[in-house]
C-alpha cells in the first residue's frame, strides 16, 4: 500500500510540473486588473493555496484518529505529512495576503475573521509540529500529537466564532473570485492555480509520507538519528 | 474503588498539597499580583473608551498565571515519581484527569477572584452589579482553561523546554474562553446583559475539553 502511495506520488509531480508551466504562462498573459493592476495577480497564487493547507490539517486530524485507533505508524506518517505540507501552503496565504492587502487595503493586516482565523491555525498547527519535535519523536510524541491534532479541529468552529463575536470585520472579499462575474482571462489561471497547487500538494504530502517511513526505517535499524 | 471515588481522591491529594506547600498559589498570587501592579502604574487613567480593554487583561493576566500554576500542577507529580503510580490507579483514567482538572480548577479560581479584586483596587474595576455574570464567566472560562491546560501538562511534562512548549500549546486553544469570558466580563461591567449564545458556546467549548481528554487520558498517561 505504502509503496503505491509513493509510486502515484511520482505521478501527482509530474502532472503538477506540467500544470506549473501552463499556471506561469496564464497568469503573465492575464490582463492586469482595472484598479488595482498588477498586485491582483497575488490572488492566482494566494486562492489556490486555500484548499491544499485545509486539506492538510484535515488529513492531520483524520491520520491522528487513526493512531490513535489502530497505533499503525502509517496513520502518523499522514498527519505529519498533512500537517508539515499544510503549514507550507497555511504560510504561503499569510504571507502573500498582507503583501496584496498594503497595496489594496493601505494596511499590511487587520482584524478580520478571515486573517485572524488563518493565522491561528498556523499558530495551531506550528505547535503540533513543536509538540513532534521537542518530544522525542517517540511513540509519546506521536500519541500526543493525534491528541493534539484532533483538539485542534475541534477548537476551529469556536475560534471562528469567537473571532466573529469580538468584532472581525468582513474586509475579506467573500468570494475572492468574484464567482462568475470574473472574465475567462482570469478565471483560468486561477482555476490551473487551484488545479495545480492541489497536485503540488498531493505531490509534496506523498514524498513526505515517503521520507518519514524512510527515517523509521533508519531509526528501527539502530540509526542514532533520535540522539541529536 | 470506582473511577468517581479516585478522582476525588486525586483532588483531594492536590488540595492537601497547595494548602500545605503553598508553593503554586503564592506563586500565582504573586505573580498577578505584581502584573496589575505593573499595569496600574504604566497605564494611563482609563477613559470611556479604554475602559473595556481591562477585562481582556485582566483575562491574559489570568492565563499567564493559570500557565505558572499549571506548570507547577504536574511537576510535583513527575519529581517523586507519583505520575508512575497515578497511572496504576484501577480505573479509567480519565477519573484521574477529572480530579487532576478540578484541582486547577480550585486554584484558578482562587486566582481569578484574588486578580478580580486586584483590578478593582489597582484599575477601579467596578464588579457590583456585574458580578452574577462576571461569576459565571469566571467560571465557565476557569473550567475551559483549567481543563486545556491539566490537558496540555500532561502533554508538555515530558518534553524537553517544557516550559517554553506549554505556552505554545494552549495559546492557540484558549483563544475562544479568552476571547468569550472577557468579553462576556466587558459587556457585564457595561451593565448589558450577556447574550445567552456567548454562554452556550463557551459551555460547549468547556464541555468538547472535558470530553477529549478524558477520552484520550489513557494514551496520555500511558507513555
Amino acid at each position: 500500500m505504502e509503496k503505491r502511495i509513493v509510486r502515484v506520488g511520482h505521478w501527482f509531480g509530474a502532472l503538477a510540473l506540467l500544470g506549473l508551466g501552463l499556471w506561469t504562462v496564464l497568469v503573465i498573459s492575464a490582463p492586469p486588473e482595472r484598479i488595482q493592476g498588477v498586485v491582483q495577480k497575488i490572488l492566482y497564487v494566494h486562492v489556490p493555496c486555500v484548499p491544499p493547507a485545509y486539506l492538510g490539517f484535515i488529513l492531520t486530524a483524520i491520520g491522528g484518529l487513526g493512531y490513535l485507533r489502530t497505533r499503525r505508524a502509517a496513520w502518523d506518517r499522514l498527519a505529519l505529512a498533512g500537517a508539515e505540507v499544510g503549514i507550507v501552503f497555511c504560510t504561503l496565504i499569510v504571507v502573500s495576503g498582507p503583501i496584496w492587502a498594503k497595496a489594496v487595503w493601505g494596511h499590511w493586516w487587520v482584524w478580520d475573521l478571515r486573517l485572524t482565523m488563518t493565522l491561528v491555525l498556523w499558530f495551531l498547527y506550528v505547535a503540533y509540529l513543536f509538540i513532534r519535535a521537542l518530544a522525542f519523536g517517540s511513540d509519546t510524541a506521536r500519541t500526543f500529537a493525534a491528541v493534539y491534532g484532533i483538539a485542534g479541529t475541534a477548537v476551529i468552529p469556536f475560534v471562528h466564532y469567537a473571532v466573529r463575536l469580538a468584532g472581525g470585520s468582513a474586509m475579506h472579499p467573500s468570494t475572492p473570485a468574484s464567482g462568475g462575474t470574473l472574465p475567462a482571462s482570469m478565471a483560468y489561471p486561477l482555476l490551473a492555480g487551484l488545479g495545480t497547487f492541489l497536485l503540488v500538494f498531493l505531490y509534496l504530502l506523498t514524498r513526505r509520507f515517503e521520507v518519514a517511513g524512510l527515517e523509521s526505517r533508519l531509526l528501527e535499524a539502530g540509526g542514532s538519528s533520535e540522539d541529536h | 474503588m470506582t473511577g468517581p471515588r479516585i478522582a476525588l481522591a486525586v483532588l483531594w491529594k492536590d488540595i492537601r498539597l497547595d494548602l500545605r506547600t503553598r508553593d503554586r498559589l503564592g506563586h500565582m498570587a504573586v505573580f498577578s499580583a505584581l502584573v496589575v501592579v505593573l499595569l496600574s502604574i504604566a497605564l494611563p487613567t482609563p477613559t470611556a473608551e479604554t475602559r473595556p480593554w481591562l477585562p481582556v487583561l485582566l483575562w491574559v493576566v489570568l492565563l499567564f498565571a493559570s500557565l505558572l500554576g499549571l506548570t507547577r500542577s504536574l511537576q510535583t507529580e513527575t519529581e517523586e515519581g507519583a505520575l508512575a503510580v497515578l497511572t496504576l490507579a484501577p480505573c479509567d483514567r480519565g477519573w484521574v484527569f477529572l480530579g487532576k482538572g478540578a484541582a486547577n480548577l480550585i486554584a484558578l479560581l482562587g486566582i481569578e477572584v484574588w486578580t478580580a479584586g486586584l483590578f478593582s483596587v489597582f484599575l477601579g474595576l467596578a464588579w457590583g452589579p456585574a458580578l452574577p455574570e462576571a461569576i459565571w464567566a469566571g467560571l465557565l472560562g476557569g473550567v475551559g482553561l483549567a481543563a486545556l491546560g491539566t490537558m496540555l501538562t500532561t502533554m508538555a511534562t515530558s518534553a524537553r523546554f517544557r516550559e517554553f512548549l506549554l505556552p505554545v500549546l494552549l495559546f492557540p486553544l484558549a483563544l475562544p474562553v479568552l476571547v468569550i469570558a472577557s468579553r462576556a466580563t466587558a459587556e457585564a461591567l457595561d451593565g448589558r446583559s450577556v447574550p445567552g449564545l456567548w454562554w452556550g458556546a463557551l459551555a460547549l467549548y468547556d464541555w468538547v475539553f472535558v470530553v477529549i481528554p478524558y477520552l484520550t487520558f489513557d494514551y496520555l498517561l500511558e507513555d
